[in-house]
């Protein structure tokens, strides 16, 4: 009798699956009850949700559970940027909510105050609402990603979520995808016929940040590693530094990772790169001053920006942005960097132009995404 | 527990009033003296009977009164009252007084050993008038967990209930730094809770103690100025702020040097709207006629021509 393997780092602490009364016998359920079987977690409780209940109930301390529902609303959304700043035009695949990682400066924090990891398991409602959209006019290109409301490959190992994503895109070739994470799971890449039309992407932090702020994550030179074998498969990869965090020693912490990126992909492999300074709904300093009490740099220079969100000091952006610009120009990197959710101000100073010098954000990002730049 | 319907006439002096649930002891106010002088004791007491004769449940100040006069006193017996009951009938028989939290967290001190915390909120905080769920209710717990010379620097009004988070984030040792600040003077809610949170916040920023970011704020030196509370709460809040966002109060004291050099002599103001995440100013004027327009556009003509705009158009861009 072979020993019982263990499920990735992350996804350890999930000791209950909930499941959707009609999603029992779905794609996504009988993968999981297959891909547990001969796990240390094989015997973790399933409780079948029966439709008239509107939610579950978890609260085992730090465990965590999956639950596969069936979802209801809009799968195909719109990023929530807002006007006083220049957004990416990046649209939403909306396939789960939550992640089993810990980061401190995480958002998800505000928006699901619970332990329950959602995995929309209706893939077939998803993929019709889709083909609607990316079907209808065959010449409108769209630019998509699963990132937004949870990590795109945390539950990977579990779902095939992303696997079944890529292979439903193969035949829409005006989508490009991009599947944005801090763990490492390649098992989608050989679902597509189209390495050009799958963007793999990994956030990067300074190494200091990496260790103090992020937990259950892979290692950066995991990461690295992975945007190297994606990019030796001939994908061009996505490298996003968001949060960038102003502490102590933050020259010394960027400039590592950054020099570090280019002894694993080259410029040209990086399809762009986004760098966004911490910013935050004002009620989330607290959350994370109460789930990550050793947290410091919530308590930095931070003031109400035009959209609400606390901000740091735009002086103290501007210095970070403009060291790490000038490093990643070094390395050279130039049109693919661009700033998530900044204004046209601070993109003057650091880059010297701003996105109406060049059409607008989204316009070129779709470019680049697409290959075209 | 329940109340005779019956009242009966006792000696005032063989009452006893020493109970600890008689929390909101206070001296007999001038008018209602006056009111039992004139009229005599219009409303019974509360008491019970027990082994060392009767003790009083409720109307300390009506029984100080009528000892003083070496009145009688009119009493309601009550029956079979436990501490809880004891607690609650004080509570309802004082029920118009005017409450603050002092005397709330008085309230909550006394009930905390007997009941758990659930039947505290569902039980006892509204009849203090705090709503279950609120804010308050989680901050009078807070006040409770913290030592008693802050509790009583709570009850003397010196500082406010919403500082309790702050003060129960702090260890002894920085709650002893920042004591100093509060024992003296009287503060307002949003002096005290920003003073807090800036201090608590830069010693959590530079790891340092509260003692250290007070020193190197110099809000000793401000303390030992023998200011006038006013004063001294303007000066400790202004040179915190200083402390807790340096870079922003650099940029706000040129932005105001350089405004005070261009509107020298004018009507016109000028305002930066938005923490200097844009550039320039917000320039108004007021104005009721039309010679103070013309005045006022031809200032602005030569505001135009000044220097300082120079450094006002850098401000909030990368430092030097």
């Amino acid at each position: 009798m072979t020993n019982p393997k263990q499920l990735p780092q992350h996804l350890r602490k999930i000791s209950h699956v909930f499941v959707d009364e009609t999603m029992q016998d779905s794609i996504v359920a009988n993968r999981v009850r297959e891909r547990l079987i001969g796990t240390t977690q094989a015997d973790i409780p399933w409780t079948v949700v029966p439709p008239e209940q509107d939610r579950i109930e978890f609260d085992q301390g730090e465990e965590q559970a999956l639950y596969l529902k069936e979802y209801k609303g809009k799968f195909l959304r719109f990023c929530p940027g807002t006007r006083a700043y220049h957004c990416c035009g990046y649209r939403i695949i909306h396939i789960g909510e939550n992640c089993p990682m810990a980061c401190s400066y995480c958002i998800l924090q505000a928006y699901f105050q619970d332990r329950v990891l959602k995995i929309w398991a209706n893939q077939k409602d998803l993929f019709s609402e889709l083909a609607d959209g990316f079907g209808a006019d065959r010449n409108t290109r769209y630019r998509v990603g699963t990132g937004e409301f949870t990590d795109s490959l945390a539950l990977e190992h579990l779902t095939g979520y992303s696997h079944d994503l890529v292979g439903f895109l193969n035949d829409y070739d005006n989508v490009t995808l991009e599947l944005k994470s801090k763990v490492v799971d390649l098992t989608w890449m050989n679902a597509t016929t189209r390495t050009d039309r799958v963007l793999p992407a990994w956030s990067l932090n300074a190494p200091f940040i990496n260790d103090h702020e992020e937990f259950d994550v892979s290692t950066l030179q995991e990461r690295l590693e992975a945007a190297r074998t994606c990019a030796e498969a001939g994908f061009r990869v996505c490298l996003h530094f968001d949060p960038i965090i102003h502490y102590p020693g933050w020259r010394e912490g960027y400039a590592e990772i950054i020099d570090m990126i280019f002894d694993y992909v080259k410029p040209e492999q990086i399809a762009y790169m986004s760098l966004g300074s911490f910013r935050c709904m004002p009620q989330l300093t607290s959350i994370i001053a109460d789930n990550f009490p050793d947290t410091t740099y919530i308590y930095n220079e931070f003031v109400p920006g035009l959209d609400g969100k606390a901000r740091l000091l735009r002086p103290l952006r501007v210095e970070q942005f403009s060291f790490m610009v000038d490093r990643l120009r070094n390395h050279g990197m130039d049109k693919q960097m661009y700033f998530c959710m900044e204004s046209s101000e601070v993109w003057n100073e650091v880059f010297g132009y701003a996105p109406k010098d060049f059409g607008g954000l989204g316009k070129r990002l779709m470019a680049q995404a697409f290959g075209d730049e | 527990m329940q109340l005779s319907n019956e009242i009966i006439t006792a000696s005032a002096s063989a009452v006893r009033h020493t109970g600890s649930h008689l929390f909101w002891t206070t001296n007999p106010t001038e008018s209602l003296r006056i009111s039992i002088r004139q009229f005599g004791q219009t409303t019974p007491v509360l008491a019970q009977e027990t082994q060392d004769g009767l003790e009083l449940i409720a109307g300390h100040a009506r029984l100080a009164i009528l000892r003083e006069l070496g009145e009688p006193v009119l009493v309601r017996l009550v029956e079979d009252a436990d501490d809880r009951d004891k607690g609650l009938l004080y509570i309802t028989d004082n029920a118009t007084r005017p409450m603050d939290d002092g005397m709330r967290l008085s309230a909550l001190q006394y009930f905390r050993p007997i009941i758990d915390d659930k039947a505290l909120k569902a039980d006892i905080f509204p009849l203090l008038g705090v709503k279950p769920k609120s804010k308050d209710a989680k901050l009078l717990l807070a006040w409770l967990d913290l030592p008693k010379a802050w509790q009583n620097l709570l009850a003397k009004g010196n500082i406010p209930l919403a500082a309790g988070t702050t003060i129960a984030r702090m260890n002894d040792y920085d709650r002893g730094a920042v004591e100093q600040l509060f024992s003296g003077f009287s503060w307002s809610r949003s002096n005290a809770v920003n003073m807090l949170t800036w201090l608590f916040e830069t010693g959590k920023m530079h790891a340092s103690p509260v003692a250290d970011v007070m020193e190197s704020a110099g809000l000793n030196d401000i303390l030992k100025q023998g200011l006038s509370p006013k004063d001294a709460i303007t000066r400790l809040t202004t040179a915190m702020k200083a402390a807790r966002y340096p870079e922003l109060s650099q940029l706000q004291d040129d932005f105001a040097k350089a405004a005070r050099e261009l509107t020298a002599g004018t009507r016109w103001r000028m305002n930066q709207p938005n923490n200097f995440e844009t550039s320039g100013a917000e320039l108004s004027v007021q104005i009721k006629n039309s010679s103070q327009l013309a005045k006022a556009i031809k200032e602005l003509e030569t505001m135009a021509g000044m220097s300082p705009w120079q450094t006002m158009w850098k401000l909030g861009g990368q430092n030097d």
